[in-house]
């Protein structure tokens, strides 16, 4: 599977020390709280979980799943995307922290963050394992990062290429070539 | 007593009077509840259906065209801005984007009125976003926000009784880019029946005219939609962030006298590029070469020196290059 891969861009040590950082950066800022992080299936799984690890203050989860629509239609392109999956437990009056593996264009996560903004919660965050800020078209305000990327497609820590990749233990660029079938690929990076 | 069926009628008579006498026109006005998102769906609509767009520091900038530096009290705001819109209305199609835009086309037939609503929730969801406030502050600002819109409303339009709308959309179920879509369908037909008709212009405007007359206020001037023909492609691409963030901005709206001759003439000014009202700001872009950038700095030094009030703040090449390219976009 590795045959692929180009170059590890952080390695899986690298990763860890800077999960626990902001693990450490959350509990403080909610401290004498709790705080719900709401993962973005399925790349944010893996970060949300060493991230719930490394946090010290009381913590809720909960998981929402999108997926685009109208095929390859204008408005897919455009980033258009819709909740396939809601959360299971309303978040009105909560600390939500909205966990995401890579901030992109931040269409979806703008998106996303209007969703649950208009759900009564008492604050609203972003925490996010990648933030490629190079590719931005619309301003998110991303409370905590772990790492900004350059326009590269990267793999691993939850992101994928094909589904496959996800569970590589550190973050690398793709060969280049691999990441030309992307715009075949069924992944979330598919939207903006 | 009129009976319903005759009302009817009379209203068909007055429909068939009105396409007789070519009262057609591409008005649309798009307003709504604070943090709605209406200004978003304002402006994507005027882009979509390529009509100009009304917004409230554009109107301001007109009004001080046509009425000269008279300020004009809140009492007859209503008459000087319908009777310049009708004006405009002959020769432009408008998106007005005005909160209380609906009453001041009460007097034009066919003009498309729309309402962006959204619930309490998803307002003040809005504000928190927007703002980067937990739900308590952004609770408190969305009173803010609620009051100063309706103390607003009763200056400029006093007791004026609910207007009536024809489309309303809720935010929160049609997000803005559908919204402007939805309206797009709505509108598009607008635009097809052609302007405000000479004739009913000139009736809507001795109307207001005479309502501005009781306040002893006459136009000087004659205001004109201005199409913005940037001097630099980097310009346009600087209007277009702007855009993406819902600034509001006027292109070269001022220019600052710098130097006089002994006789008192003008022999130097400066205009830059933008002017942001919400943010009381004017911009200058500089992406030429450095010799250009040292005589702009010194015009923008003696600017500043001259009327120390203008906030002035200069994007140099570097620092709009970071900008652009950050946003995507190629710098050119």
């Amino acid at each position: 599977m590795t045959d692929s891969i180009e170059r590890v861009l952080f390695t899986e040590e690298q990763v860890a020390a800077r999960i626990a950082e902001v693990g450490t950066e959350i509990s403080e800022k909610y401290r004498g709280r709790d705080v719900k992080l709401i993962g973005v299936l399925k790349g944010s799984i893996f970060f949300l979980t060493a991230l719930a690890r490394a946090i010290t203050i009381p913590v809720k989860i909960d998981f929402l799943a999108i997926s685009s629509f109208g095929g390859a239609s204008k408005s897919a392109s455009r980033g258009m995307v819709r909740i396939a999956k809601d959360l299971d437990e309303p978040i009105e009056d909560e600390d939500v922290l909205l966990v995401e593996d890579i901030v992109d264009t931040g269409l979806t996560t703008r998106y996303l963050l209007q969703t649950l903004a208009g759900r009564g919660p008492r604050s609203l965050g972003i925490c996010t394992l990648l933030d490629r800020t190079v590719r931005r078209i619309v301003q998110v305000p991303v409370d905590f990062r772990c790492f900004e990327i350059p326009d590269r497609f990267v793999v691993g820590c939850g992101l994928d290429h094909k589904q496959l990749y996800r569970n590589l233990p550190f973050i690398a660029v793709l060969k280049p070539g691999t990441e030309e079938s992307l715009a075949t690929s069924a992944s979330r990076k598919s939207i903006p | 007593m009129a009976s319903p069926r005759n009302v009817a009628q009379l209203r068909l008579l007055s429909l068939v009077t009105l396409v007789n006498c070519k009262y057609w026109m591409a008005l649309l006005t798009i307003s709504g509840e604070p943090a709605s998102r209406w200004e978003e769906v304002a402006h994507g609509a005027a882009q979509m259906l390529g009509f100009d767009l009304v917004t409230e520091s554009r109107l301001r900038q007109w009004l001080n065209e046509e009425f000269g530096e008279t300020a004009i009290p809140e009492q007859a705001w209503r008459a000087a801005a319908a009777s310049l819109l009708a004006r405009l209305a002959t020769s432009h199609h408008l998106v007005i984007g005005l909160d209380g835009a609906e009453h001041l086309t009460r007097s034009m037939p066919l003009v498309l009125r729309v309402r962006i609503t959204a619930s309490n929730a998803m307002r003040l969801g809005n504000v928190m976003l927007d703002e980067r406030m937990e739900k308590q502050e952004a609770a408190a600002q969305l009173a803010v926000l609620d009051a100063e819109a309706k103390r607003k409303r009763k200056q400029r339009f006093g007791r004026a009784s609910a207007a009536d709308f024809d489309l309303t959309i809720n935010t929160a179920y049609i997000d803005p880019p559908h919204a402007v879509e939805v309206i797009g369908a709505a509108a598009r037909r607008l635009s097809e029946q052609g302007l405000l008709s000479a004739a009913a212009a000139s009736e809507i405007q001795f109307d207001m005219r005479l309502r501005l007359a009781r306040h002893g206020i006459a136009p000087a001037g004659v205001a004109h939609v201005k199409r913005n023909v940037f001097g630099h492609p980097s310009e346009e691409m600087f209007s277009h962030l702007l855009d993406f963030y819902r600034i509001q901005w006027d292109y070269e709206p001022r220019s600052f006298p710098l130097q006089w001759d002994k006789d008192g003439n003008v022999t130097e000014a400066f205009t830059p590029d933008f002017y942001l009202p919400d943010l009381d700001l004017y911009v200058e872009l500089t992406t030429m070469k450095q010799s250009l950038v040292t005589k702009k700095n010194r015009k923008v030094k003696l600017l500043r020196a001259i009327y120390p009030h203008i906030n002035i703040q200069v994007f140099y090449q570097k620092d709009y290059q970071d900008l652009v390219f950050k946003y995507g976009w190629k710098a050119s």
